[in-house]
């Protein structure tokens, strides 16, 4: 048994994948060499993107060295003989639930697991289909994790507008949505400049107007010129409220149904439910 | 009527959103539409929510009324003419300018603008197309914008603010003649369905032009939506489905939407309804919309005249399931998507996953547990390779004692809303015949 312990970032796993398969081969061809005294498959290969609780004692670990080259190969790869869907399901999935990585220990291996079935099988990127599929079905349950946490982020983002004119938002978002965010945002107001700051992996996503975005390490934010708003910010904060409160029908006051769809962990960041939220 | 002078945009906006409330269509869906690059917003096909509001609904449009003066005198609503609320109207400008702010801020989606009637129909719309004009062209507003059309308004206006608006919408306000007549005089079935029909016409006419022209305008891309109300006339639930199946089928609607009555005038020819507004009703009749649009149900499947309403106790899907034991079981690595669709517990999305997974494999209840299907409702009716879940009858008694059981028919919210004194031991509970 081998496994492969990588970063937790999507150049981390896909440098993994390729660092696995690349063992592979080596050592099947030291096996028909005469080298090495067991053929290897993928079954004897696992991945995993974090240091283990326990080592196992028939099982050597090897650690990956991340690299651009390495990961843009296996992307590359993956576009041409699986798809863009593909794709883009797959990296979804490694992006599900990061800082603490403590839920989800095991989504390097299923993104290994999942990309050897569909490209050693018959079907290509119709094995994303096969759900009875242990890891097929984790990368389809992680996938639609980050999915939908981005998609409510979606709405419940909430900007303000800053002195200089710059629209800000903070989120605390469980899994890496701040790719999928900034996306939406560019293509929604190309000609604003506005920044999406995720404080939970300190990374903010900056566009300039009429540019494309850009992903940041933001640790060293200044938090000084977050707090000076516009002079008319606070004004259509408050229109806001105003309509927030006004569109409630008193006859169906429901708080529990209001909770379940937009769970309290998002209320912090809104303007409507800051007051009211934990 | 109570009309104030210099109002601020704050007290307006107070009372148009406040008029605006009873109006249920908030959704910000059916069209898919790139930025532009240069003006402001996009539109995702699935629609984005963007809060909830306290009682559970979701906020998703700026909806407001561009004026509640008005002349009419229908009485279930709060604005008729003869109602002691407060007065306002808005001006374009202060519309468009609203709508960017909040646009800009990720408040809101877009924009819902519906009206009461000031002066006239026409005068009405062209202050609703003037708004539409300057939000679109002067604001470059790219964003989802769902507009009414005002029954009785001159057809030009509204075909001219549909090619500006998203989704046009006509409320039907009551399922049948006689009770519009009764409740809202002003208005009669004619005005109502005349726009509807031209905007279908429209709607028809433009696929073909822009299957012509690629950049031709598009016209209401997302479709036209209505409503009914529920529960303030006697209407059963069989005619109320009846009306929107031939919406759906005649006039192609997109969307009906069905508002629980609650009665703000405290109109004396109105129900009451002491226990709040009918929401299990309100919920059974959306969970009947949807076995129409996406599960191939019919109206005369579900209800008939002798069963005129719904089951209180089960959803419709288990209700039909029950009274067609002879349907079932059903295979699951065998049957065709449609007689998947009609088992309790399988959805749409599931039922497509089935279809996709069975293709590779031989499915399980595990299986079909990960899929997501609801195995405590699904498991009465499915057999995966020959066998049942556990030794269950196929008997309409033992699976609708179970089934009551199951706490989800009567949704949380709603349980919890007034409806806990519903227990199994109630008397006068009908099973279905």
């Amino acid at each position: 048994m081998y496994t492969f312990i990588c970063n937790d970032s999507p150049n981390g796993i896909l440098s993994g994948i390729y660092d696995a398969w690349d063992f592979k081969i080596k050592q099947n061809r030291k096996f028909h060499s005469g080298e090495a005294a067991a053929p290897c498959s993928h079954t004897d290969i696992s991945l995993l993107c974090r240091e283990p609780e326990n080592y196992s004692l028939f099982c050597e670990y090897l650690p990956v060295t991340e690299s651009e080259e390495k990961s843009d190969k296996v992307a590359k790869t993956i576009l041409k003989r699986l798809g863009l869907e593909f794709y883009d399901t797959l990296l979804n999935a490694i992006l599900a639930i990061t800082p603490e990585s403590r839920s989800a220990p095991d989504k390097a291996d299923a993104a290994y697991k999942t990309v050897v079935y569909a490209l050693s099988s018959p079907l290509g990127a119709a094995a994303l289909n096969d759900l009875a599929n242990p890891y097929v079905h984790r990368i389809f349950a992680l996938s639609r994790a980050t999915g939908a946490e981005a998609h409510h982020l979606l709405g419940f983002l909430r900007f303000s507008e800053l002195e200089n004119g710059v629209l800000f938002a903070v989120i605390h978002p469980k899994n890496n949505a701040l790719p999928f965010l900034a996306e939406h945002f560019t293509d929604r107001l190309p000609q604003e400049n506005f920044m999406i700051y995720d404080e939970n992996r300190r990374t903010a996503a900056v566009h300039s107007a009429g540019k494309n975005f850009m992903l940041v390490d933001a640790s060293d934010l200044n938090q000084d010129i977050l707090n000076r708003f516009s002079q008319k910010e606070q004004e259509y904060r408050s229109l806001w409220q105003t309509f927030f409160e006004s569109i409630a029908i008193k006859a169906r006051t429901n708080p529990k149904l209001q909770s379940q769809n937009i769970p309290k962990r998002f209320w912090g960041d809104t303007v409507e439910l800051r007051t009211i939220g934990p | 009527m109570n009309i104030q002078q210099n109002q601020s945009l704050m007290e307006k906006l107070a009372i148009l959103t406040d008029a605006a409330k009873y109006d249920v269509a908030c959704t910000s869906s059916g069209v898919d539409r790139r930025g532009n690059g240069t003006g402001m917003g996009n539109s995702i096909a699935a629609g984005i929510c963007h809060t909830f509001s306290a009682d559970g609904r979701c906020v998703s449009l700026l909806k407001i009324l561009f004026t509640n003066e008005c002349i009419f005198n229908c009485s279930y609503c709060q604005n008729n003419c003869n109602s002691d609320v407060p007065r306002a109207s808005f001006t374009p400008d202060e519309v468009c300018e609203l709508t960017m702010e909040f646009y800009r801020r990720n408040y809101i989606e877009g924009l819902f603008l519906s009206s009461g009637i000031m002066i006239s129909p026409n005068y009405t719309m062209d202050l609703i197309y003037q708004t539409l004009y300057k939000l679109r062209r002067i604001h470059h507003f790219n964003g989802y914008i769902h507009v009414k059309a005002i029954p009785g308004a001159d057809p030009l206006l509204v075909e001219k603010a549909g090619f500006l608006a998203d989704r046009m919408s006509i409320n039907l306000e009551l399922p049948t003649a006689d009770s519009l007549k009764k409740l809202a005089p002003y208005k009669s079935r004619a005005t109502i369905l005349k726009p509807m029909r031209q905007i279908q016409n429209r709607i028809t006419e433009n696929k073909n032009e822009v299957a012509l022209y690629r950049s031709a305008p598009r016209f209401v891309p997302a479709g036209q939506s209505t409503q009914m109300i529920i529960g303030a006339t006697p209407e059963h639930d069989y005619q109320i489905m009846r009306v929107a199946e031939s919406l759906y089928q005649k006039f192609e609607l997109k969307r009906v939407f069905y508002s629980a009555f609650v009665n703000v005038n405290q109109n004396s020819e109105l129900p009451m309804l002491p226990g709040g507004p009918p929401l299990l009703r309100e919920h059974r009749l959306y969970q009947a919309d949807w076995l129409l649009r996406y599960y191939d149900f019919t109206v005369d499947e579900l209800l008939s005249e002798s069963r005129p309403d719904f089951n209180i106790y089960l959803d419709p899907k288990c209700d039909w399931a029950l009274r067609h034991l002879e349907c079932f079981p059903v295979e699951i690595n065998r049957a065709d998507y449609r007689t998947l669709l009609r088992v309790p517990g399988i959805g749409a999305k599931s039922a497509q996953r089935i279809v996709k997974a069975r293709r590779m494999n031989t499915l399980d209840f595990q299986d079909l547990k990960k899929i997501g299907v609801v195995l405590k409702r699904a498991l009465y009716f499915i057999t995966c390779s020959g066998r049942m879940m556990y030794r269950t009858k196929l008997e309409e008694d033992y699976i609708c004692r179970n089934l009551i059981g199951d706490k989800t028919q009567i949704p949380k919210e709603i349980r919890e809303a007034g409806y806990q004194q519903i227990s199994l031991f109630d008397t006068g509970m009908e099973l279905a015949p």
